[in-house]
């Protein structure tokens, strides 16, 4: 079938493979939709993924969908008709995909969801494994702190991930339960994921508890932020705050202590699994043959096959890996902070 | 002004080679000259929402008067005091509808006695008010639970005497689980004896618009609403209900398709040709432009290449999505095609969408897409826009816009557009009940089509007008009109002066329409094929 395309592609526009070939790549194509690139962070990702097509031998081809699911459609059409091989498609909405989703799939072109779930089993679905972040900000609160009276700061009620992160988090503080060593004593979604409403959340779970609190497992950093103003203002800073995003600010929490992890989803590993895989599936391979990945049940009941990378939870015995890593500069990392974890003593 | 005119006509017939040559304009750019009143849509999270402004000549003088929604502050009446073509309004609110917690208000002839009337949205209870002469008011009992209303829309039922009317209601407040995933139901009222009867229309998946229409012209009104996502989270969808003896939502097996998006505003509008109405939605990020299918009450996207979606600030440098609210088809520079304006602006303070989000101003062009106009017009305000009216509120023939701002001034926006082409302003009424003929279909025939003008009550964000339907008709010298009645009877077709007010009252000479389902007509010549699987 594909072998067909590429045949009658030839045939009809004499020379083009020539031309695509001269520029001394391989002859795959990726083609890539991002929702908004005007946001930062997509260019780290970026970068990871021309490095890795071009260790491949691919070609990249992009387009910026600037938040707009229609013309994120428009974007994938004329990827395919640029010639892609195999699509990434960071989803602007996902309820709004479906369109482009047939489009690649009746040309036979396998799609990556980067980052954000295509709920539809012709996609393969890679991302970070969000149930892990939360497994791993529950260990880390659970080691520093291993009994008393803990508070659950959740993401946004609209958002999955807030679930599948609660879900890891349970899946770690269920035996400390059990034996009756914890106590979960209050425990809130935080709207959009604004920190105000996580610092007031928490505010009022210590209103309630009458400030006997021993630890917080926040979901990201920004709630992070907000659970430890609202201790800081009870001069409870320093007892264990989980996070996660690798947030500036967080890490200089966890270097001055106030926080006790930070979750930290490395954009570069990502951007270099979605150009791997999706040079893979060009080549034919079936998604459930590609190393490392396992079928999946999205909470949609649709079954995919996907990878789920793990993350690396930073803490103040492993600061030093995200100034290596280029991710933060020391300066940054550690203001305000003198006889602190390494880098910052 | 003929100038320009000879020059669009030159274009048409000898081509665009000639545009250069000519040196005229060939499509007017509108410009706006911007008034502020000094009242704002305040309140906490119950205001995040609404903001309505209704638009209705209650003083008989034929310029509309405006009652603006206050949240928190009180509702305000602006008195129409200008003289064309100026345009003066002057704050002087009856007690009885100088209230709180407001929303929206849509006027209508309730009580077919000719003097408007008008539906109060809450927080609360809702209220009607029978207008009297003088733009006096008398409350009127209406049975009303405690609700958070934030959608309105109303039609005449075959037979009845009174309208039924349609309450859309956004999350219930009442529910321990909420806010997500606890949309409260709509409230139904149909006519009984000389009363109404009341029920819920459940499934309610947070409505914010709601709009009756005979969307296929099969001779009955549906009622569509459209349904905030972040709200019901997951299980929802955009909704219409067929207004059978039990209303029923429509589902696939009708051809219905289900779509999920933050639903703000309905504007319906046949921008086609085709006789059948589009549709036009707000929403986060991209705004929806829809044609029907042909396939029961089936809507299908338009492309992006439509050039529709506002998806983003034009202007202002803030890449985030958009937050549309308020949205109307009207012909702002009267050259015969209806244009879009909607009303954007920031829900509070959500991150993840734009800050400065001006209004749009989308001008249809002669192949049926559109471009942005809005900065260029002087509407590129970065205030947190909701309701909005589009009238013509000096009547000077050009169609003019109020904006009820969140926490910022109210904002009216005088047409000064020049080399506009010619316009008709048409007022229809019959013998009551149901005095402005909502459900009429107001058919205007020119060489360049047909344009057909539905009589709705409802849509848009929590707004609506009351009055004169405006026609721009381009160059056209020698326009026609009819009005296909509520009841279906067809009036003969007579010739309208351009540029003139024309009152139409119904006529005995009336002839019965074929039954059965209105034809669709081809597509005006020019426009393109923009749907997505076309």
């Amino acid at each position: 079938m594909k072998f067909m395309k590429l045949v009658a592609a030839a045939a009809l526009s004499t020379g083009l493979t020539t031309v695509a070939h001269a520029d001394g790549h391989s002859g795959t194509t990726v083609g890539v939709s991002w929702s908004n690139f005007q946001e930062e962070r997509w260019k780290t990702d970026e970068a990871a993924i021309k490095a890795a097509l071009e260790a491949a031998g691919a070609k990249y081809i992009s387009a910026d969908a600037q938040s707009s699911s229609a013309k994120q459609l428009s974007d994938i059409e004329s990827l395919i008709a640029q010639g892609a091989d195999a699509l990434i498609i960071l989803a602007q909405d996902a309820k709004a995909i479906g369109p482009a989703v047939d489009a690649a799939s009746d040309e036979g072109i396998p799609i990556v969801g980067y980052d954000r779930l295509i709920e539809d089993s012709r996609a393969f679905y890679l991302t970070f494994d969000n149930v892990e972040v939360g497994r791993m900000q529950a260990r880390a609160v659970l080691a520093a702190q291993p009994s008393g009276k803990y508070v659950m700061i959740k993401g946004s009620n609209t958002d999955p991930n807030a679930d599948f992160l609660r879900g890891g988090q349970q899946e770690i503080l269920q035996a400390a339960i059990d034996a009756g060593d914890i106590e979960i004593v209050g425990e809130a979604y935080t709207d959009g994921w604004l920190p105000a409403n996580a610092q007031r959340n928490m505010e009022q779970i210590l209103t309630a508890q009458d400030n006997k609190v021993d630890a917080v497992v926040a979901s990201n950093d920004g709630t992070a932020g907000g659970v430890v103003a609202a201790l800081t203002a009870q001069g409870m800073d320093g007892i264990p705050v989980s996070g996660q995003d690798g947030d500036h600010a967080a890490l200089n929490r966890v270097a001055k202590g106030t926080q006790t992890v930070s979750v930290w989803k490395d954009a570069r590993e990502l951007g270099k699994a979605a150009g791997q895989i999706a040079v893979t599936l060009a080549k034919g391979v079936p998604g459930g043959s590609i190393y490392g990945s396992s079928e999946w049940t999205s909470p949609g009941d649709t079954t995919m096959n996907a990878i789920f990378l793990a993350p690396n939870p930073i803490t103040a015995a492993n600061l030093s890996a995200v100034v290596d890593a280029g991710w933060i500069e020391k300066d940054k990392l550690c203001q305000g902070v003198s006889d602190g974890p390494a880098p910052c003593n | 002004m003929a100038k320009a005119l000879a020059g669009y006509c030159a274009v048409r017939f000898y081509g665009a080679a000639l545009t250069a040559l000519l040196a005229l304009p060939v499509t007017a750019e509108p410009r706006f000259s911007k008034q502020i009143i000094d009242h704002e849509y305040t309140g906490g999270w119950e205001h995040f929402v609404g903001g309505g402004v209704a638009a209705f000549d209650c003083n008989g003088d034929t310029l509309p008067e405006l009652f603006i929604a206050g949240g928190d502050s009180p509702s305000m009446l602006l008195r129409n005091n200008s003289t064309p073509p100026g345009l003066k309004f002057v704050p002087q609110t009856p007690p009885e509808i100088s209230l709180k917690s407001v929303t929206g208000a849509y006027p209508l002839d309730v009580n077919s006695d000719g003097y408007p009337d008008l539906v109060v949205l809450r927080v609360g209870e809702n209220m009607i008010f029978e207008g009297g002469p003088d733009c006096t008011f008398k409350r009127l009992a209406l049975a009303s639970a405690d609700k958070w209303t934030t959608a309105f829309s109303a039609t005449w039922e075959a037979g009845n005497a009174l309208p039924t009317l349609a309450f859309g209601n956004y999350v219930d407040r009442s529910n321990p689980e909420g806010p997500f995933g606890t949309c409260d139901t709509n409230t139904l009222y149909r006519p009984e004896g000389s009363g109404w009867v009341r029920s819920d229309l459940a499934p309610g998946h947070c409505a914010l618009s709601i709009l009756f229409s005979d969307w296929g012209r099969q001779g009955r009104a549906d009622l569509r609403a459209s349904n905030d996502r972040h709200y019901y989270v997951r299980g929802g969808s955009e909704q219409m209900w067929a207004m059978e003896a039990e209303p029923r939502l429509y589902t696939d097996a009708d051809g219905w398709r289900d779509q999920s998006i933050w639903g703000m505003g309905i504007a319906s509008r046949d921008i086609t040709g085709d006789g059948l109405p589009e549709i036009y939605l707000t929403s986060m990020g991209d705004q929806k432009l829809q044609y029907p299918t042909g396939e029961g009450p089936g809507y299908e996207d338009a492309r992006f290449e439509t050039g529709h979606t506002a998806h983003r600030p034009y202007t202002g440098g803030d890449g985030r999505p958009s937050t549309g609210w308020h949205a109307a088809f009207a012909d702002f520079n009267n050259d015969g095609r209806d244009d879009v304006f909607v009303a954007k602006g920031n829900v509070e303070q959500m991150p993840s969408n734009a800050a400065d989000d001006p209004n749009n101003l989308l001008m249809q062009t002669e192949d049926g897409s559109f471009s942005e106009a809005g900065e260029a017009a002087g509407l590129a305000s970065m205030v947190r826009g909701r309701g909005a009216v589009v009238a013509d509120l000096n009547n000077d023939g050009l169609l003019d816009i109020a904006v009820n701002n969140r926490r910022a001034p109210f904002e009216i926006y005088q047409n000064v557009g020049t080399n506009t082409g010619g316009w008709i302003s048409v007022s229809i009424s019959q013998a009551g009940p149901n005095v402005d003929a909502v459900g009429a279909f107001i058919e205007v025939e020119t060489r360049a089509g047909i344009q057909t003008r539905e009589v709705t009550v409802g849509g848009g964000h929590a707004s609506g007008a009351l009055g004169p339907h405006h026609f721009g008709l381009g160059t056209a010298r020698t326009p026609r009109l009819r009005v296909i009645w509520p009841d279906g009877t067809v009036a003969a077709w007579r010739a309208v002066r351009p540029d003139t007010r024309v009152s139409i009252r119904r006529a005995e000479k009336s002839i019965a329409r074929p039954a059965g389902r209105l034809a669709r007509r081809p597509a005006r010549q020019a426009v393109r094929d923009f749907r997505l699987h076309r």
